[in-house]
Order: C-alpha cells, then sequence, then structure tokens
C-alpha cells in the first residue's frame, strides 16, 4: 500500500458525517417491509396457484381407465396360430388365459370354431371328445380310449394314471 | 417472538445505522438519496433473514447487500449517474470547511468510476477487505475484484492528485 492508497484510506475514513436513525426512516423501514411482504405472499400465492393448477392439468390428462386395455390387446395377435393347439393339451389350466385369445381369434382363426366365445372354450375339449375331430385336436391318444368307453371326465384321470405306460396300451390297442 | 425480532433488529439498525449509511454513500459516490434508497433496500431485505443472519453477522450481510446492489446499478440505470468534464471546486487550504470539502472531492472522484470499480475500491480501502473477500462480497472472481480496485485506484490517482500530495 503507497503513500496514496493510505491517504485514500484516511480520507474515506475520516470525518464521518454524523447520520441518525430518524423516526421517518423508520417508517420508511417499516413501510418498505411491508411492501415486500406484501409482494412475497402474493408472489407465493401465484405459484402455489400455478403448481395447483398444473398438478390438475396433469392428472385430468394423464392416461388411465379405459385407454390402458386397447394397447395391450394387440400382443395376443403375434401368436393366434398356436392358441388353438396348445389349449387341448391343458384345457383345465389354458382356460384363464384363453378368454383373452378368442377376441381376436374368430377373425384369424375361422377353422377354430369351436372356441368362439370365451366361456364355452373351456368345455370345448370334452365335447369333441366325440366327435372325429377329436383325433386331431386331442395330442393324447388316451382321448381315443375314451371315445369307446363314452366317459367323457375319465380321460383326465386315465391319464394321470399312467402318464407313460397308457400312451405305450393305445398304441398297443390300436 | 415477533417483538422480541423487531426490538433486536430495531436495536441494530439504529446502532449501525450512520457507519452502514456512510458506507452506502461512500457506494454511490456521495449522492445521498440514492444511499438512502440503497441502505432502507439493503435494511429490508435484512428484516427477513434476520433470524439467520442476527446471531452471525448481520452487518456483513447488509454490506454485501449494498455493495452487490450499488455495483449492478450500472446495469439498472435507475439513479441517472452523469459524468463531468470538470470536478467541483477545491476549497482553499486552511478553510474550516476543508475537510468537507475533500469529502465531497472525494465522492465526486469516486462518482467518476464505474460501479464495480467503486464498490471494490470502497470496500477494499474503507472496509479494509482483503482481495478474496472483496470478490466475495461482490460475487466475482478474486482476479476481477483486484483488477477493479487497481483500476479505480488509478484513476482516483488521476482525479484526486492535487488533494493527495505525492510524497517527495
Amino acid at each position: 500500500m503507497d503513500h496514496f492508497e493510505r491517504q485514500l484510506t484516511q480520507l474515506m475514513h475520516q470525518d464521518r458525517q454524523p447520520a441518525s436513525f430518524e423516526a421517518r426512516h423508520r417508517e420508511a423501514l417499516r413501510a418498505g417491509v411491508r411492501a415486500r411482504r406484501r409482494v412475497r405472499t402474493a408472489r407465493r400465492t401465484a405459484g402455489s396457484v400455478l403448481v395447483v393448477a398444473g398438478l390438475g392439468l396433469g392428472l385430468l390428462l394423464w392416461p388411465h381407465g379405459h385407454t390402458v386395455d386397447r394397447p395391450s390387446a394387440p400382443q395376443p395377435m403375434s401368436s393366434p396360430g398356436p392358441t388353438p393347439s396348445s389349449s387341448p393339451t391343458g384345457s383345465p389350466t389354458e382356460s384363464p388365459s384363453a378368454p383373452p385369445y378368442t377376441p381376436s381369434g374368430p377373425s384369424s382363426t375361422p377353422t377354430d370354431t369351436a372356441t368362439p366365445d370365451g366361456t364355452s372354450a373351456t368345455s370345448v375339449p370334452p365335447a369333441t371328445t366325440g366327435g372325429p375331430a377329436t383325433a386331431t385336436h386331442a395330442p393324447p391318444p388316451a382321448t381315443s380310449t375314451a371315445r369307446d368307453d363314452s366317459s367323457t371326465t375319465p380321460p383326465a384321470t386315465a391319464s394321470v394314471s399312467a402318464p407313460a405306460e397308457p400312451s405305450s396300451e393305445v398304441s398297443a390297442g390300436d | 417472538m415477533e417483538q422480541t425480532r423487531a426490538g433486536e433488529y430495531d436495536a441494530f439498525v439504529a446502532a449501525r445505522w450512520s457507519v452502514l449509511f456512510h458506507l452506502a454513500r461512500l457506494l454511490t459516490g456521495g449522492d445521498r438519496h440514492r444511499a438512502e434508497d440503497l441502505l432502507q433496500e439493503s435494511l429490508v431485505k435484512l428484516w427477513f433473514v434476520w433470524p439467520k443472519v442476527a446471531d452471525e453477522a448481520p452487518e456483513a450481510y447488509v454490506r454485501k447487500v449494498l455493495a452487490r446492489a450499488a455495483a449492478r446499478s450500472a446495469r439498472r440505470r435507475w439513479w441517472g449517474e452523469r459524468p463531468v468534464e470538470q470536478l467541483p471546486e477545491v476549497a482553499a487550504a486552511g478553510d474550516m470547511s476543508a475537510t468537507v470539502a475533500e469529502r465531497s472531492r472525494l465522492e465526486a472522484a469516486l462518482a467518476q468510476l464505474t460501479p464495480q470499480q467503486r464498490a471494490a475500491v470502497v470496500l477494499r480501502y474503507y472496509q479494509d477487505l482483503p482481495d478474496r473477500q472483496v470478490a466475495e462480497t461482490l460475487g466475482c472472481p478474486v482476479g476481477t475484484a483486484r483488477s477493479h480496485a487497481a483500476r479505480g485506484v488509478a484513476r482516483l490517482r488521476r482525479l484526486l492528485a492535487d488533494v493527495i500530495e505525492p510524497v517527495g
């Protein structure tokens, strides 16, 4: 710090005019505080209103409800063929998955008329046992043995009792 | 709670008003009305942060608000600083009002500086702050603050050459 800078420092410090904090200063300060408080309150209120409006608009435009089910329908379209062939094998287990397939099924697989409705899909396999088409629809040959027995329900029991051997029996019987 | 807060705040303002007003006056280049407005603004801001800074350094907070507002004033252009060709006349030596005249001369010279230079010079030479603290107060890099102060002092050296005699 050179001489000029020291003099400058001294000049800035010396002879500071006494300035008292008067009543008018106090009033002006109070008025300033009130005005600023009003501005802050108004700004905060406007911000809250904007946030609420934005959230409401967002919730209003949020996709939900019926529109969600429609996009999920095209997924079964990719595999309409395998479903009819797989349904006969495990009709009791696949019955829950059959209803979603049936809406798309009628247009794509007109030959599988055995399952036009979602509800009748479960009852179709037993009904087809007596028909000639059962030979194709019922992969397990056990159904063919049950044809002569005229018992619709036994096929399940027969297949369960002898999973490996009945196949040989059927082949031996035919 | 509010009464206590208001009481402490009023006590602080009443005690430090004179010092802060002088600082504001230097920062504004001697404009008394502008200095009052600047100090009012800063103290209003202090009121809203008083619970946070009351126990720490309320004066440092006011100083920072004052300096930044004064340095910003060039961009806001709301107090109409006008540079003049000739500085106000110098008081005769030995006059009783020589000190006051020097002050007005000093303020007139400060008014010739840019707001950033003036703030840096005042913080550096009136508040005796180191460069790092000047930069922190002004919210700029240390090099920038040092540059503002150096350029401001260089200009003051020319403006106040006849007031502050060089040694030797």
